[in-house]
């Protein structure tokens, strides 16, 4: 016998409450590391409980057309660090810093490395820098590898939304790429 | 490089307890619990006095099935069990030392100011447990006539307990007497 669905589970914790555990179960190791991704250990462990209880007191409002309950609770997760933005900005900068390390290393092998001492850092502030929405979708679809329908179930938008957010995006990533490319030949 | 490929070149692994997994769920959990019996805060809460809480709380479960509720104990700086919360049906009762707050236990008072009526579901069993524990009857397990089963016991030191059980709709006028004038 096949294992039912999160919309089946969800659907049953209506009249039984305590079905909503295997929700947890199921999906909390993947939020907990979403949210330490985004913000750190602290902020993920203070984090991941009340991710499900509000999953929980929303539950009703889940679409049952959907078999998997992740993007919806990712959307829930992406709300919840609106509020630990601080949190989050400090955490994006410490992994441009490590990040610039580790290419630091790589580029002495490499003759096309990017100068990434100055590129890094930019990037985490351009990250910083996007509207919320389009941060949102950037982080799901770079970081967690969502689709782009998943990441239209996560916060839900209509997909040719995501779209063009994703584009706005990666122009800015590109505008940095190129710029970057540019400084190393004029440090030349 | 992609451009999604830079923003990914800063995508980092936090360093997780693995025990935030289980404080999580315990979140969880406490928001499904409170949702299938919802939160019980009663309007009145009974503060009982005694000498020796500890032993109260043991006698109180033993004999009366008055469960005490671990979280809401209140613990001094030396260890000293302060105040610790029984709880009994949809009901809660406060257990607190003797002499705080100007309440005396009858032990060393000498007097009952006043009982605590507790409404059971099985008044026999009840009854049979209390005696078994060493509660003191005060008056005998029998059935009135406008429609309840009691019984009165004294606890360990002294306060007094009245038990009762519906038995019986009574119509208004076949009622003589009332309850608690037993």
């Amino acid at each position: 016998m096949s294992s039912p669905s999160d919309a089946e589970v969800i659907s049953r914790s209506l009249g039984e409450p305590e079905a909503f555990g295997l929700i947890y179960d199921r999906h909390a190791a993947s939020l907990l590391r979403f949210l330490g991704r985004r913000a750190g250990a602290k902020v993920a462990e203070g984090l991941v409980g009340e991710l499900f209880r509000i999953a929980f007191e929303r539950r009703r409002t889940f679409d049952a057309s959907r078999a998997s309950a992740l993007p919806w609770l990712y959307g829930i997760g992406s709300n919840l660090l609106l509020k630990h933005r601080r949190g989050e900005a400090r955490w994006l900068r410490a992994s441009a810093r490590m990040a610039t390390g580790l290419e630091a290393a790589e580029a002495r092998a490499s003759a096309a490395a990017l100068d990434a001492r100055l590129l890094f850092p930019r990037v985490a502030d351009a990250i910083e820098a996007l509207p919320d929405g389009d941060r949102e979708a950037l982080l799901l679809f770079a970081w967690e590898d969502l689709s782009y329908q998943s990441v239209a179930e996560a916060l839900e938008l209509p997909i040719g939304t995501v779209r063009s957010r994703l584009n706005r995006a990666r122009a800015r990533l590109r505008e940095l790429l190129e710029a970057n490319g540019k400084s190393k030949v004029r440090s030349r | 490089m992609k451009p999604v490929d830079l923003a990914r070149k800063l995508r980092r692994e936090a360093a997780l307890d693995p025990a935030a997994l289980d404080r999580g769920k315990a979140v969880l959990m406490a928001a499904i619990r409170q949702e299938v019996e919802p939160t019980r805060r009663p309007t009145i809460v009974p503060q009982v006095p005694y000498e020796d809480i500890r032993a109260a709380l043991s006698f109180l479960e033993r004999a009366f099935g008055f469960r005490e509720i671990p979280t809401a104990r209140f613990v001094g700086a030396d260890g000293e069990l302060l105040h610790a919360t029984v709880e009994f049906g949809n009901s809660l009762i406060g257990v607190g030392g003797q002499g705080h707050h100007g309440a005396i236990s009858p032990m060393s008072g000498g007097v009952e100011s006043q009982f605590i009526s507790v409404h059971v579901d099985d008044i026999d069993a009840h009854y049979q447990r209390a005696v078994a524990a060493g509660a003191r009857i005060a008056d005998e397990l029998r059935d009135h006539s406008w429609g309840e089963r009691t019984y009165w016991a004294l606890d360990l030191e002294g306060h007094r307990w009245r038990f009762g059980q519906p038995i019986r709709e009574v119509p208004q006028s076949e009622s003589r007497g009332r309850p608690g004038q037993e």
